[in-house]
């Protein structure tokens, strides 16, 4: 669903990816771990065709991204760090309008059951977005990848500023729709939710892809020395 | 996507609280404007009709001294004002050559805050051929005149500049244009489609504001159909020339900040600077003659006139055989060689005029050729055009009353050279003036202002990938 092939972004003489190769299949969750500017973003970015890559080339669901940027769209949803909607409109609306302009249709009806399935207390469907919490905000962006029946999520650090019961809820609803086989990318500092969630993971430096791990193979204590040890943080490694 | 575009821009401008007062400020500059143009007409019908009164008035006074003399009772008048005298009806009792305001003409000011609507043409002197012009407040004349052109041409593009400077860039700074690049469209699509709603619902208060301006002058619409949706077409398309540089200033421009200081920017250039820069162009390239000049030489012809007036009335009268004096008991005065040496000074001083009138055509013609480069010359050309207020329209309002400024003075001639008296039953035959607005409807400038409309979103919808030439964040 997801692949990434030598996938390169330079800015002047600064690499922020390098030759990156990735395969996220259907029904896995790909956690890609690392510090500030290892490329996690820059890799979203790409799959999105937001900027263009300097070699290398991306693949969603075998579309080239580059040259087929808008078909790829057909198949994925996003959710970015601060999933910024409507402020003026309710979740149904900013629902309505986000899959309508996908080219999804639906009545009020299926509207509010995506929002239920996302998670969105029933009270809140006629809220404006401007009185919604991060977390709610969030699972309306959930909301909008059932929706538009997305075959590829591409998440970036979601969970980051969420509370640990909106991150747990958040964690569940991925698990929800890995079970519908949608491939998801996950960009996150969250080791933690990584490992519970994930069924990859990959740690990035430098632009670079440096490991990869099945989740089930590793415990958290592993991973988090994999990732010190990966990010030259010998002092804390133990 | 349009559907759902329009559905939910709708939502959000209705329930945003600056639109809603934005869409206020347009209303009741429109009817205040309005408001203002009408109370300017009014005047103008008002002089005129004072001025006619006035006529009515005299003539009524020179019908009774006129029946008092042909019942040879004695008349307690200045000799040379008693109306029997041909001179004497053609010099103190002229009639009024006005220019009525046109039906439309409250839309635009135009020329007529700068020329006179009525003028008295008398058989002695000239000079109102020369004195067309009215005093004029400097001040108004730097700020212009508060009518419905002044808001569509100068007010207008700035509401729209408030309404579009930022669609796509408060995406970009509130994050959510990330998750809508996220979406199959393309964000070109995306922009044009919100600015077409805004383009929309400010056509529609537009269209409603004239509407009522219309209806609460008691303009039907549909019986001015050709002006009203002229008009309409005019300030809409003027409208879509504004909207199609918003696209592109959203397209290459960034931040909210950056596109509207580019939009004000432009708004100076097309609106201030390129219309004064063609005007003083043809200022310089074809500066008009001096009127002093032209006074000077038309006083020095009339001196040398004078001195050769017996010579000039001898050949005039060798022309007009059929004035010639049978009866030696009368004989030719004053009157006789001064209007036998009109027709010299006309003649004469032509050249002089006719500079002057083509001068005038040429800085015309000059700025009729760039006018193109600025809607917003265009614009209030238009506009003046269809209020009768163009300056066409008074150089053919001027043109008319010389016309009947020779009808007067040609209708006294037969009773100046046949000595014959004025009498009442002649009243009727005197000429009267009738103003014909000569200028047709043109709508030329709304093709061509749709014409740059359509390339500039042509531009961008076709030339925005090619020029960014990559992603949405590489040229955010």
């Amino acid at each position: 669903m997801i692949i990434t092939d030598n996938l390169t972004k330079k800015y002047g003489e600064h690499t922020a990816l390098d030759h990156l190769n990735l395969n996220v299949n259907a029904g896995e969750i790909y956690c890609l771990l690392g510090a500030n500017g290892a490329g996690k973003t820059t890799t979203i970015n790409l799959l999105l065709g937001f900027i263009e890559p300097t070699s290398g080339s991306a693949f969603i669901n075998q579309l080239n991204v580059k040259d087929d940027a808008k078909a790829t769209k057909r198949f994925l949803a996003y959710i970015p760090e601060n999933l910024m909607l409507y402020p003026g409109l309710t979740a149904v609306e900013n629902l309505d309008y986000f899959s309508g302009i996908a080219g999804k249709k639906f009545g009020n009806n299926q509207l509010k059951t995506f929002l239920e399935e996302a998670g969105l207390q029933a009270d809140a469907f006629g809220n404006r977005i401007s009185t919604f919490s991060k977390g709610m905000r969030q699972k309306v962006g959930i909301a909008i990848a059932l929706a538009k029946e997305a075959k590829v999520l591409l998440l970036d650090e979601p969970t980051s500023g969420l509370d640990p019961k909106a991150s747990n809820e958040f964690g569940l609803l991925l698990q929800q729709l890995r079970s519908k086989g949608v491939a998801t990318l996950m960009a996150t500092h969250d080791l933690f939710r990584a490992k519970e969630v994930g069924s990859h993971i990959g740690i990035m430096k430098d632009g670079q892809l440096k490991q990869q791990f099945v989740a089930e193979d590793i415990s958290l204590s592993e991973l988090e020395q994999a990732y010190l040890n990966t990010m030259d943080y010998k002092e804390l490694a133990s | 996507m349009l559907s759902y575009n329009f559905k939910y821009e709708l939502k959000q401008l209705l329930r945003a609280r600056w639109i809603q007062l934005l869409s206020v400020v347009l209303l009741v500059l429109f009817g205040f404007s309005a408001f203002n143009g009408i109370q300017k007409v009014e005047k103008r019908k008002l002089d005129i009709a004072a001025a006619q009164e006035e006529v009515k008035e005299n003539d009524a006074m020179m019908l009774k001294l006129l029946d008092s003399v042909e019942r040879g009772l004695e008349v307690s008048v200045p000799r040379w004002t008693i109306p029997s005298s041909p001179m004497a009806v053609g010099n103190y009792h002229p009639r009024v050559a006005a220019m009525e305001p046109q039906p439309m003409a409250f839309i635009a000011t135009g020329q007529a805050d700068l020329f006179t609507h009525y003028v008295k043409p008398t058989v002695y002197g000239d000079d109102f051929s020369l004195n067309f012009t009215e005093m004029t407040s400097p001040v108004q004349l730097l700020f212009g005149s508060f009518d419905l052109a002044f808001v569509v041409v100068f007010l207008l593009p700035l509401l729209i500049i408030a309404f579009s400077y930022n669609v796509l860039s408060s995406e970009k700074e509130s994050g959510s244009l990330r998750l809508l690049a996220a979406q199959p469209i393309g964000i070109q699509n995306w922009v044009l489609q919100k600015l077409g709603l805004r383009f929309f619902w400010l056509a529609v208060l537009v269209i409603i504001a004239l509407t009522l301006v219309f209806l609460v002058l008691g303009i039907n619409p549909f019986t001015q159909a050709r002006v009203y949706f002229g008009l309409l077409g005019l300030v809409l398309t003027y409208m879509l020339f504004w909207f199609a540089l918003a696209f592109l200033v959203n397209l290459w421009v960034g931040s909210s900040a950056k596109n509207a200081v580019a939009l004000l920017g432009l708004w100076v250039v097309f609106v201030l600077l390129v219309p004064s820069v063609l005007n003083q162009f043809g200022n310089t390239l074809y500066p008009m003659p001096s009127r002093t000049l032209m006074i000077n030489e038309m006083r020095s012809l009339k001196a040398e006139v004078t001195e050769r007036q017996d010579e000039i009335l001898d050949n005039y009268l060798r022309d007009h055989p059929e004035f010639a004096l049978n009866d030696t008991t009368q004989q030719r005065g004053f009157w006789h060689r001064y209007m036998a040496s009109q027709k010299l000074i006309k003649e004469e001083l032509s050249p002089v005029v006719n500079g002057y009138e083509e001068q005038l055509q040429r800085q015309q013609d000059w700025i009729g050729r760039f006018k193109w480069i600025s809607p917003a010359i265009i614009a209030q050309e238009s506009l003046n055009q269809i209020a009768g207020t163009a300056t066409k329209d008074y150089e053919g309002f001027r043109k008319q009353v010389v016309n009947f400024s020779g009808t007067w003075r040609e209708h006294f001639m037969p009773f100046l050279y046949n000595n014959q008296d004025f009498s009442q039953a002649d009243y009727d035959a005197l000429p009267r003036f009738t103003y014909q607005k000569e200028t047709a409807l043109q709508f030329g400038g709304l093709g061509i202002l749709l014409v740059v409309s359509l390339v500039l979103f042509a531009t961008g919808i076709f030339g925005y990938k090619k020029l960014s030439g990559a992603g949405i964040l590489d040229q955010a």
